[in-house]
């Protein structure tokens, strides 16, 4: 089915003052070219200004047969017989005819030699294109512009090359022969792009630079644009892309080998072709071979060959139209460069293909994947068919008829990729095509477009007088559609016109949609009819907003200099302000489709978020939009809720007034009670009103019964009102453990912004705060768990600390809360090292006299956990060492940094931290105290360096060494007990004299050392000079526990 | 009300400096300018007219008469309806060379019947008092090549000029008289590019 909507697309139309019968015409750069019947002659017109006055009019060589003209170069190609001979020829500098006595010089392609032309300055030029076969048919590339011939078996492609006079000029003078350099070259290129019209007149030529042999194939058209060639045939389409490489072609015998099978197996099926559609790389195994001819003029390139797209086509009778017109016709490429893409320098992002039968049009999409993009049934006849910037325009005997086109959609997601999202989004690419409009004219012939002109042909001899009264009765009914004189039937009563029918600006064509959407609104909002017109509005506008000021200008480029001085001054203004309003339309239209789907049913009623997004409305606007009338029985759509939901999730920076967040709980609490408390949570809910909204979730409790978020969200409320005891009663309704898992389930009651995702910004909630003065414990396992459960990073979680104030008391808390929780590696290390130096800071700050190094000083209270806490539950804290204890008992600290000392202690004798990382924070502590001592002590023993250790506490403590030894000098350690330790105590003993200490340790380590070593050993570390009766005893326990053994 | 426009393509050949630039913006544009550039390569104008109540658009060809701008001509003889062959009544050389300027059309051209092809002599600078070229040695060499006629021309007094275009432009159309009963059997003629225009332009 056709939507057919009965809009206006056309404004007015203008009948060209033309003298004699047109035969063919065409458009481009602001002209109508009008060859009459059977002529030689080219009448040009003006087809930008009122009443399309003549421009110029010139002589053909022969008589013309088609005619194209190429907005690049700004020339027209035609094929022309004269005395039965068939010609190609292209007509350069055509602007300079105005007076059609002016002399028009002649030269062959490749003849450009010593400024023939340009002797005047401006003289209109022929360009002869000898060929070996009969050109059938041309096409110019809209890009580059090339061009392509079609002849019985070859298509031929043509180069342009430009050359501007100063350098042909200059070339003149000094005789130089051969070809101009090429940066030259490019640079006139380049020029030409911005504007042929330019004063310094470039003269064009032509380059043979591919010839490509075409089998089982007659072309009947030809396109070609940036790189791509397209053949049609009378039921077949083929599209090649010719890409240049240093490479050499080995394709065709590839596609050779693979053809064979898949014709063979043809060949046994059918004897008539049958219908095909062959995609792609696919499209090698159509039986139409292609091979490349090196035209061996350009030998610096190569060319390889690809194929795009294949179509073939049955002749089925249809609809009155008997096999023998069931033929292809208009065939188009057409490029669409995306704003994103600066016009003269790339090729077009976009590129399109469109063909088309009698009954049906077909539309390709060619790049990035092809496909075809939306068939099109006509409803009768169609005789020719042309795609413009916006639109399809085509014509049947009697009407012109307008469709919608498909290609803005598929530039938006070429342009955008992340375009189907919930941050934007764009109607499909599969959005069914509809008709605009079906405009009554008289015996139609052939059309052509120029920007938003559209030219028809109509001759009326063969039809009777009274069906054209009738028409023309029934066309001045039409709302819109006034008709500029002069009169419609010229005064001399010709059987023929030629109309130039204006099409309407997309921006009034949008608002005239939108009109009709509004009918639409009233009498059915959940019509598919709404949605599917607003979406063809939303494309219109794409598509406006995709002739981007550049490509106007180029589009332009050809026209008059006159105008072009114009656009400098005026123009750039005039595109800004043109360009502001498409998108303030464009966002009203997303607000209209936002509407539209907020209403809509599951299955996409999502995208009113992203359409409400691209519309820039507040979501009070939004609420307000969306609020159902008073009569109104129905509720909120799906759509508008999962929007709301969408945005408060989502933790933008916008808060809603009291008013608004009012209203939306109220629409939750009407529509979807369950989403409440997260609708409660979400930090753009801010200002609701908390007595209210209390009210609200009591409500909801005594229908959906108690849960731990639920009673959180109530405390949340009841704290803003300052009811403390209320609040503390709501706590203490559940577990700690339960309100933990209560802030799993909902994060944001406790912070706001973070969502898991790291690098945003976080803050604590109110009640964050309140936890932080009245449930510190509670808040550091609430953090806890939500970084344990990825709802928070640990630079996040350090933030909300830093932000509640509570950096040196509660961070610290919560870091060795984490460290018993966390099982993360790097969280472990990275805490383990905060740790220690926070430990470190705070034994310095005592130490020093100005112990204001932390600020939570005055309010310090004691840490959550202590030293035996954690030890008992944190595996990297270990259980301090005996010789700790002897070292520095309690009683010779202040106990003001015991905790500290400890924890420290505590963690270099646990298993995990790394001694690497925090010696250089140990660097800061003094070793003049005994706790000092101990710390660097720990240090050295955890590097293994015994023997400076055991020098060390002999040194300082002596009473500990026992202890230390004993609990170090273990396993491969053993030895140290008689290598290093019992000489350094027959050192000092010897030294000292009668030292108790020295004593008892000494004996304690020949208890040790008479157990480890045999007597052979123990014999010889007896020192020489000591007293047998003092190691007897000992050697004879070393003796008898060998001979045991 | 639309009949139906023939165009006759018209060239005119001779030697450097004869006139035929002259004789063509005479006729065309009826002016004279004594100090008219070399023509490089091929220039054409329109122009229409009725002769003996046939409508017709006269395409006059201008070539560049200078030797070293064969290459640009020739390729463009082709498809002439009729050919013009000028030389100067005071340049007994340019009157010398006509044969070669008739060798090198009907060779360029094409032409089928070259005896039945429609020349017209145009001896131009009647204007000139001394003259080196008689009218019977004209005459006489017309006489022997195909009975062609033949016109005293002076671009500068506008002397004969039109005559000599109209007589021109009769001798065309009584060639398609007397072709137009006939079946046209022939096929399309294939436009091949002539072997010395390659090479040309150096």
């Amino acid at each position: 089915m056709v939507h057919v909507y009965n809009c206006h697309p056309f404004a007015s139309q203008q009948i060209v003052q033309v003298e004699q019968e047109p035969g063919l015409f065409c458009c481009g750069g602001g002209a109508l070219f009008v060859v009459a019947t059977g002529g030689c002659k080219v009448d040009a017109y003006n087809l930008e200004q009122e009443g399309c006055p003549l421009i110029c009019r010139f002589g053909t060589m022969g008589t013309v047969k088609s005619i194209q003209h190429s907005k690049i170069g700004d020339y027209l190609v035609t094929i022309e017989e004269k005395n039965s001979s068939t010609y190609l020829r292209a007509y350069t500098n055509w602007r300079y005819q105005a007076e059609e006595k002016a002399r028009v010089g002649v030269r062959l392609l490749g003849h450009l030699l010593r400024g023939a032309s340009v002797r005047g300055g401006a003289q209109m030029e022929i360009i002869e294109i000898p060929l070996s076969e009969r050109p059938i048919a041309v096409a110019c590339c809209s890009v580059t512009g090339d061009l392509l011939v079609g002849c019985e078996n070859t298509l031929i492609l043509f180069t342009l090359r430009r050359q501007n006079q100063q350098s042909l000029q200059n070339q003149c003078q000094q005789n130089l022969q051969g070809s101009w350099s090429n940066s030259q070259q490019s640079a006139s290129q380049s020029q030409g792009h911005q504007s042929s019209s330019s004063h310094n007149l470039s003269v064009l030529d032509f380059e043979r630079s591919v010839i490509l042999h075409i089998t089982k194939m007659t072309p009947k058209q030809v396109a070609l644009c940036g790189g791509y060639l397209a053949v049609q045939a009378e039921l077949e389409v083929l599209v090649l892309k010719l890409d240049a490489s240093s490479e050499p072609t080995s394709l065709d015998e590839s596609s050779d080998t693979s053809k064979d099978d898949y014709l063979e197996d043809q060949a046994d099926l059918l004897l008539i072709p049958r219908q095909q559609e062959l995609l792609g790389d696919q499209a090698r195994n159509c039986d139409i071979s292609v091979t490349i001819e090196k035209t061996g003029l350009e030998d610096k390139g190569q060319y390889t060959l690809s194929y795009v797209l294949f179509r073939r086509f049955t002749p089925e009778f249809f609809q009155g139209c008997s096999v023998e017109e069931t033929q292809l016709h208009s065939l188009q490429l057409y490029p669409l460069f995306t704003s994103n893409q600066s016009v003269s320098t790339e090729e077009p992002a976009c590129l399109f293909c469109f063909f088309s039968l009698p009954n049906a049009g077909y539309l390709y999409s060619l790049k990035s994947g092809v496909e075809l993009l939306s068939a099109y049934q006509y409803p009768e006849r169609v005789q020719e068919a042309v795609l413009s910037d916006h639109l399809l325009h085509v014509i049947t005997k009697n009407a012109l008829q307008c469709f919608t086109v498909r290609c803005a959609a598929v530039a938006a997601r070429t342009e955008d990729p992340y375009i189907d999202t919930t941050m934007k989004a764009c109607p499909p690419n599969s959005l069914q095509v509809c008709a605009l409009r079906m405009q009554l004219f008289i015996g139609l012939r052939s059309v052509c477009v120029y920007g938003r002109h559209v030219v028809l042909l109509s001759t009326v001899d063969t039809e009777p007088r009274e069906e054209a009264e009738r028409s023309t009765q029934r066309r001045s009914l039409g709302r819109r559609w006034t008709i500029s004189s002069p009169k419609e039937t010229s005064p001399a009563g010709n059987g023929w016109n030629l109309y130039v029918v204006d099409t309407v600006s997309p921006l009034t064509l949008y608002k005239e949609m939108v009109e009709y959407s509004r009918q639409y609104a009233e009498t059915n909002p959940q019509a598919q009819s709404l949605q599917h017109l607003l979406s063809e509005a939303h494309l219109l506008l794409r598509a406006a907003l995709l002739q981007t000021p550049g490509q106007q200008q180029n589009d332009d480029g050809t026209s008059s200099l006159q105008e072009d001085a114009y656009r400098q001054d005026e123009g750039q203004t005039a595109v800004q302000t043109h360009r502001q309003q498409l998108e303030e339309a464009l966002r009203q239209n997303c607000a209209q489709l936002g509407d539209c789907f907020s209403r809509a049913s599951q299955k996409v009623c999502h995208l009113a978020l992203p359409y409400y997004r691209m519309s820039g409305l507040s979501v009070t606007e939004v609420i307000v939009r969306n609020r159902p009338l008073p009569s109104s029985p129905h509720s909120y759509g799906l759509g508008f809720l999962f929007y709301l939901k969408h945005y408060l999730l989502e933790e933008t920076e916008q808060k809603l007034s009291q008013e608004s967040a009012d209203e939306v709980i109220d629409i939750f609490s009407r529509s979807s009670p369950s989403e409440l408390l997260s609708v409660c949570a979400s930090p753009s809910m801010i200002n609701v009103s908390p007595a209210r909204t209390l009210r609200i979730l009591q409500h909801l409790e005594d229908t959906a019964g108690v849960s731990v978020p639920l009673t959180i969200a109530m405390a949340t409320m009841v704290q803003r009102l300052n009811d403390l005891p209320q609040y503390t009663q709501l706590m203490e309704r559940h577990a700690e453990m339960l309100l933990v898992y209560g802030f799993i389930e909902e994060p944001r009651l406790l912070l706001h912004g973070g969502g898991g995702a790291p690098r945003t910004h976080v803050h604590p909630t109110a009640l964050s705060r309140q936890l932080a003065k009245s449930q510190p414990g509670l808040l550091v396992a609430g953090m806890v768990a939500l970084h344990e459960n990825n709802k928070v990073q640990l630079e996040q979680a350090d933030h909300i600390f830093k932000e509640l104030g509570c950096e040196n008391c509660l961070q610290v808390d919560f870091w060795e809360a984490m460290l018993m929780a966390s099982s993360q590696e790097t969280v472990i290390q990275e805490l383990l090292f905060r740790l220690a130096s926070v430990y470190i800071d705070r034994l310095v700050g005592t130490n020093s006299e100005s112990g204001s190094s932390f600020p939570c000083t005055s309010q310090r209270r004691r840490s959550l956990k202590s030293t035996d806490d954690l030890i008992n539950s944190c595996s990297h804290y270990g259980a301090l060492y005996p010789w700790l204890i002897v070292l520095c008992p309690a009683h010779t600290t202040s106990c003001q940094h015991q905790e500290e000392l400890y924890k420290l202690q505590s963690l270099l004798c646990g298993p995990s931290l790394s001694i690497g990382s925090v010696q250089p924070l140990l660097e800061r502590l003094s070793e003049g105290t005994l706790w000092g001592f101990s710390l660097h002590l720990l240090c050295t023993t955890r590097r293994g360096q015994y023997d400076i250790s055991i020098e060390k506490l002999l040194d300082r403590c002596p009473q500990a060494i026992i202890a230390y030894a004993n609990h170090h000098l273990q396993d491969k350690n053993m030895g140290l007990w008689w290598q290093k330790l019992l000489p350094e105590l027959c050192d000092r003993t010897r030294a000292a004299g009668e030292n108790s200490i020295l004593l008892a340790a000494l004996k304690e380590t020949l208890v040790v050392v008479a157990t480890e070593t045999s007597p052979a050993q123990f014999l010889e570390l007896i020192p020489d000079d000591g007293t047998a009766s003092y190691f007897l005893p000992h050697l004879l326990t070393c003796t008898q526990r060998h001979l045991l053994a | 009300m639309t009949t139906k426009t023939s165009l006759l393509k018209v060239i005119l050949l001779g030697d450097g400096g004869v006139g035929k630039s002259s004789i063509m913006n005479r006729y065309v544009t009826n002016k004279f300018d004594a100090h008219l550039f070399h023509t490089i390569g091929v220039e054409f104008l329109n122009k229409d007219l009725e002769v003996d109540g046939h409508q017709v658009t006269l395409q006059i060809w201008d070539t560049a008469g200078q030797e070293r701008f064969r290459s640009l001509r020739t390729p463009f003889y082709r498809g002439s309806d009729c050919c013009l062959l000028t030389f100067s009544v005071d340049d007994n050389q340019s009157f010398l060379n006509l044969g070669n300027w008739k060798k090198e059309f009907i060779y360029y051209a094409d032409v089928k019947e070259p005896e039945k092809f429609p020349f017209v002599i145009l001896g131009n600078k009647l204007d000139v008092t001394e003259r080196q070229v008689s009218i019977e040695e004209v005459q006489q060499w017309c006489q022997e090549n195909g009975n062609y006629p033949y016109y005293e021309t002076s671009a500068k007094d506008a002397t004969n000029v039109a005559v000599a275009f109209e007589e021109a432009v009769r001798r065309v159309l009584a060639m398609d008289e007397r072709t137009d009963h006939l079946i046209p059997t022939d096929t399309v003629k294939l436009h091949r590019k002539p072997r010395s225009a390659g090479t040309c332009c150096s």
